[in-house]
């Protein structure tokens, strides 16, 4: 290279490694970056416009969507458009201007451009008025299911589109719920499909997005009976008063126990632990019996040990996780974990950690861990709490003898172990999005199609197959559910476990826009909890970050 | 490895060349010959390093062969020999459609790699234009810039192209390196002048040029490249996982990342659909060699 | 002729370059639109940030860790097999094997060994209880030994590669500078410090840039090993993580994934330019 080529090189080279070096760590999280103005605010303690309290009911009149919403696609109504921006927001860049956040502290930031006019209609009766010599319908399908749950997916899809000639579904697996989201939220429209599956943790991403049709505005404008749908299910799914999405493989995590170990130190194998207490309980037994290493496996998972788990435990105590009717009555501004129920709730598990009752699996990135803790051959933890959706598979897989001196009869299935002695869960699992813009056609037959799928035989089938709670409750009478209900009640666990528990917000569970990247953070608070930090510390700071997520998270969306 | 001299036309010369290479290595220099308790501890040094070389691959390919209620027993041991892991991973696992998608891919993006690399390199060999010692450092540039800084916006361009989970999109931003432009431009200098003077003489054009005379010359050169390019792209891992979700539309890198994520209830059959990823390497490196090793060298060896 | 080439790197390399400088002041939507403005101190306080810094020093780390390690076991295994020995061609092959894999496959292979459940290490009793972090809580789940088992499958997977390279690189030195030495009364060792070493010296310099740039650009080991580390200190998310992983706090949030990768170039950079000052003349590009 010539030399001036190379002192130019050299001199760029060295203002980059000053830009980077130079600069002393700010001790600031990359979410803050180029944030101007002072650290998250203190929490406000005045209620938002449109908020809803703690111990609010959720009323189900058989209608899920209010009758203020306009379906004719034009703007919304005030009421109804209950998604008000949040209305605390760090400043953003510098002077106010029209192409940036608004400087002035406390004033929202002005409307993207492209700011939803008005929820997509649901046109029911395009099917019907479609002309039949036009052929099928096609619609495309991206689901997430894999293995016995693919299979099943399939052939209710097979079953559905030899059943009728005006709808044909294609499936497209998108291989997992990441890879699904990522890939929605890239494409251009004209690349989505038809019909989405995205994972319970997206409804408010959704709901932002606005690029789907409600649901609840189909049932309304059809006048669907959802008498006979799970209603916490479909609670779920709602939010600022909307019924975005229809649920369809609803799981919560059970106990997974070693009913052998049980035996061996003196338990009852058909009463498994309920509260924390008896948890610890069961686990001193189980450890001084030497019928097991540990007593229980924990993990730091995000949709499980590190992340779900707690929201779970939350909504079982019946303690908000965030503000804002946990966010289903407006959009969440902050998370409210740092409470003292919470320190003691996780200084207990803790606790049985360091004394050596309760291991740590580490990050559980396939939910599989927990499980293999149990099955380890040398230093087998008896129990483990992990998601109901892997009931079929573990069966089928110990039945298969992968595990040597382990069957299926030897796993007991019980309800999650928590704070209060009511066994209850909050609905997880994923749901079905119709996509709006794609046709009217089209949209009728997707939801003609979800119709199906949430029809008592379909979850009848799937559920007896996959091991995931029934949507409709009419498919428990059924067979081929009811058989396996009644041949193996340990598939009745997850679905008995849903049914209880109250229809108050703080027991439906969460609403919040970055939720995934909040149970990143709770993981990471829970990594440092079982590695022994204090538990306040480790909750303040996860609060912080997670605050910073929801800020950042309202600033950009 | 040495070549050693072989008389290729003498019948039966293959064994007579051997024992002539055999000979000729026999005649070491004194400092050359290892034995007796040195070479007994070379041996034993060269067991041991093998074995953990190896350890990898070996439980990987004895736990592929394995039943599913067998894989997890005694796994260094061979045993229990089925095939059917191999059947279940190809359509279940779907690693059928993964090869395919991969080898499309990889043979397109080749090929194309090497017609653009040929293309540039001659421009900026035989061809004089006005912006030449700028495009030639704006070439030198990109090859700063490290490819995993751009698959932010590529994501971004090839999903306003609508690219995504397509073969365009996997295609498309690997046809064209600034290495290939180079490696074939110092191959082309390297070429007499007058062949091109001559070739300009008898009305052949630039791709003629290219067509009738220089690849073959540059052939081997053009070869290493090619199987560079190969590799590179099926090997690669990040950018298939960024633009592709369908399970259809899968490289096979990408499939054996899913593969594991839904698999460790079958730890063979995620064992043996990664011995059915690396097979195609292995054979095409087996057969490819010479290439692969000129190809390294290339850049290596050269001052 | 130029215009293929040049159409293909403007719109995949050099676009994306100016146009991620552009979108690391920005913020965007979830769905990446609706970028705004946030200041063009957002790339300083990306990089003064803690998730940076952390992520930085553990590329650096990794590269500290791959790059020596690598180059020393591949002049290790060339030097060891380059003599006549009756089979070397067997072993040469060996070591040479692992350059058919892909990251992957490899990453997958040694998966297959170092889960501490279905692991094949973790089931050998003797080599648990020498080291009992390989069962618990497993070698990829202890923030301690995370890092280095990631690097222990990265430096395999390279060492087909430079086992193929310095063995080529010793073949190029001529018999005679050893004839020579050995008429002068050199034993082995000096031979190798005085004669080898130097002369293989482009090929070792070509073998620590190709080294350290994978190193400093991995990514498929740590998705498939251990997606970012073990909470709760992430040992093993580097910059390339922190961009695209999964597990990255900035996922999906473009602004911020351009700044990094954005001060990713401007680091390998740096890189590049220590290693053309340092091996100055020995590796160009014509």
């Amino acid at each position: 290279m010539t030399t001036q080529t190379t002192t130019a090189v050299r001199g760029g080279v060295f203002a980059v490694a000053a830009l980077v070096a130079a600069g002393c760590a700010s001790g600031d999280s990359i979410l803050n970056a180029g944030n101007d103005g002072t650290r998250p605010p203190t929490p406000r303690t005045t209620a938002a416009p449109g908020a809803v309290g703690p111990g609010t009911t959720l009323s189900l009149t058989g209608r899920a969507v209010p009758t203020t919403i306009d379906l004719t696609g034009a703007a919304p109504s005030p009421a109804a458009a209950t998604m008000p921006l949040a209305a605390t927001t760090i400043p953003l860049g510098g002077p106010s201007g029209p192409s940036g956040f608004a400087g002035a502290a406390g004033s929202a930031r002005p409307l993207p451009a492209t700011a939803p006019v008005g929820y997509a209609p649901c046109p029911v009766s395009a099917l019907d008025e479609r002309d039949p010599a036009a052929g099928p319908v096609r619609i495309t399908f991206w689901h997430t299911m894999t293995n016995v749950l693919e299979e099943s997916l399939v052939a209710l899809t097979d079953a559905y589109n030899a059943s009728q000639d005006r709808v044909v579904v294609e499936l497209s697996n998108q291989n997992g719920y990441e890879q699904v989201i990522d890939t929605y939220f890239q494409s251009g429209h004209a690349d989505r499909p038809h019909l989405v599956q995205m994972p319970d943790y997206m409804v408010q991403q959704m709901a932002d997005a606005n690029t789907v049709v409600p649901i609840g505005a189909c049932i309304q404008t059809e006048n669907y009976d959802i008498s006979a749908l799970l209603p916490r299910a479909l609670l779920q799914y709602q939010t600022g008063g909307v019924q975005w999405s229809m649920p369809f493989n609803v799981s919560n995590p059970v106990l997974y126990y070693n009913r052998v170990m049980f035996e061996e130190a003196g338990l009852d194998p058909d009463d498994p632990p309920l509260t924390l207490e008896e948890l610890r309980e069961f686990s001193e037994a189980l450890v001084d019996s030497g019928a097991a290493t540990f007593g229980w496996a924990v993990d730091t998972g995000i949709d499980s040990g590190g992340g779900w788990f707690l929201e779970q435990w939350f909504a079982r105590a019946g303690l908000p996780y965030s503000d804002n009717g946990n966010g289903r009555g407006a959009r969440s501004t902050e998370v409210l974990f740092n409470v003292p129920e919470a320190v003691d709730m996780l200084g207990f598990v803790q606790e049985m950690v360091l004394d050596g009752l309760a291991v740590n699996v580490g990050d559980n990135p396939g939910a599989q861990d927990v499980l293999l803790k149990l099955a380890d051959p040398e230093q087998p933890a008896a129990m483990g709490i992990t998601t109901s959706a892997g009931l079929g598979t573990v069966m089928t897989v110990l039945d298969g003898g992968l595990i040597p001196g382990l069957t299926s009869d030897d796993i007991g299935i019980g309800p999650m172990p928590g704070p209060t002695d009511t066994p209850s869960a909050i609905v997880g699992g994923a749901s079905l999005y119709i996509v709006r813009d794609k046709g009217d056609a089209e949209s009728a037959a997707a939801w003609d199609y979800i119709k199906y799928l949430i029809s008592a035989e379909s979850q009848s089938e799937w559920a007896a197959t996959t091991g995931y709670v029934p949507v409709n409750v009419d498919a428990v009478e059924l067979d081929p559910l009811a058989a396996t209900y009644a041949a193996d009640p340990r598939f009745r666990v997850a679905y008995d476990q849903v049914l209880a528990g109250a229809d108050d917000f703080a027991s439906v569970g969460p609403v919040l826009g970055p939720m995934r990247e909040i149970r990143s953070v709770t993981a990471q608070m829970m990594a440092h909890i079982y590695d022994g930090t204090a538990v306040e510390d480790a909750l303040a700071a996860a609060t912080e970050q997670a605050n910073l997520l929801i800020i950042d998270y309202a600033n950009r969306n | 490895m040495a070549d050693a001299p072989v008389a290729a036309d003498v019948p039966g010369a293959d064994r007579a060349g051997a024992r002539l290479a055999v000979a000729e290595r026999l005649t070491l220099a004194p400092y050359e010959r290892v034995g007796g308790l040195r070479a007994a501890g070379r041996y034993v040094l060269l067991v041991v390093i093998a074995t953990v070389v190896l350890l990898p691959i070996y439980t990987t390919v004895v736990g592929a062969f394995k039943p599913r209620n067998r894989v997890l027993h005694n796994m260094l041991v061979p045993g229990y020999f089925t095939l059917d892991t191999f059947r279940d991973a190809w359509t279940q696992g779907n690693l059928g459609r993964y090869l395919l998608n991969s080898l499309i891919v990889a043979t397109v993006a080749t090929a194309g790699q090497l017609i653009t690399a040929l293309f540039s390199a001659y421009a900026f060999a035989y061809l004089d234009f006005p912006a030449r010692r700028v495009m030639f450092a704006v070439f030198l540039a990109t090859l700063l810039v490290p490819a995993e800084a751009t698959y932010v916006v590529n994501r971004r361009t090839v999903d306003g192209l609508g690219w995504l989970n397509s073969y365009q999109g996997l295609i498309v931003p690997t046809l064209a390196t600034a290495f290939g432009t180079f490696l074939m431009r110092q191959v082309l200098l390297s070429l007499p002048r007058d062949l091109r003077d001559a070739a300009r003489i008898d009305g052949v054009g630039h791709v003629g040029f290219l067509r009738h005379v220089a690849v073959p010359l540059v052939r081997p050169t053009l070869g290493a490249l090619g199987l560079f390019g190969f590799l590179g792209t099926w090997n690669a891992y990040l950018w298939p996982r960024l633009i592709t979700t369908d399970d259809e539309m899968n490289t096979v890198q990408a499939g054996l990342a899913d593969l594991r994520a839904q698999g460790l209830d079958s730890p063979n059959l995620v064992m043996a659909g990664t011995v059915i990823a690396a097979l195609p390497i292995v054979v095409i490196l087996l057969l490819f060699q010479k290439q692969l090793i000129r190809g390294l060298t290339a850049g290596a060896v050269k001052g | 002729m130029l215009a293929p080439s040049a159409a293909v790197l403007g719109a995949f390399v050099v676009y994306p370059m100016v146009n991620a400088v552009w979108l690391g002041h920005q913020r965007c939507d979830s769905q990446g639109a609706n970028c705004r403005s946030n200041g063009w101190d957002q790339y300083v306080d990306v990089a003064r940030s803690n998730e940076f810094r952390q992520a930085l020093f553990t590329t650096i780390k990794f590269a500290a860790i791959t790059v020596p390690i690598g180059l020393a076991l591949g002049i290790a295994l060339a030097a060891l097999a380059d003599k006549y020995l009756r089979g070397i061609g067997i072993f040469r092959a060996i070591f040479s094997s692992t350059v058919a894999t892909s990251v992957a496959v490899s990453a997958l292979m040694w998966y297959f060994l170092l889960h501490p459940s279905v692991g094949v290490l973790s089931n050998i009793g003797w080599l648990q209880e020498l080291f009992p972090v390989i069962k618990t809580p497993g070698l990829l789940q202890d923030s301690g030994t995370a890092l280095a088992s990631v690097a222990v499958s990265s430096i395999w997977a390279g060492l087909g590669f430079t086992f193929i390279l310095i063995t080529a690189g010793l073949q190029g030195i001529p018999k005679e500078l050893h004839e020579a030495a050995v008429v002068d009364g050199a034993g082995g060792t000096v031979r190798f410090l005085r004669i080898t070493l130097p002369l293989l010296g482009p090929t070792l310099i070509f073998v620590v840039v190709v080294l350290t740039t994978r190193a400093f650009q991995v990514y498929g080991e740590i998705d498939l090993l251990t997606q970012g580390g073990p909470r709760p200190y992430n040992s093993t998310t580097t910059l390339t993580y922190l961009t695209y992983g999964q597990s990255s706090v900035i996922r999906g949030n473009d602004g911020l994934q351009a700044a990094v990768a954005v001060l990713l170039f401007a680091v390998l950079l740096v890189l590049s330019a220590a290693q053309l000052l340092v091996g100055g003349r020995r590796v160009h590009y014509g």
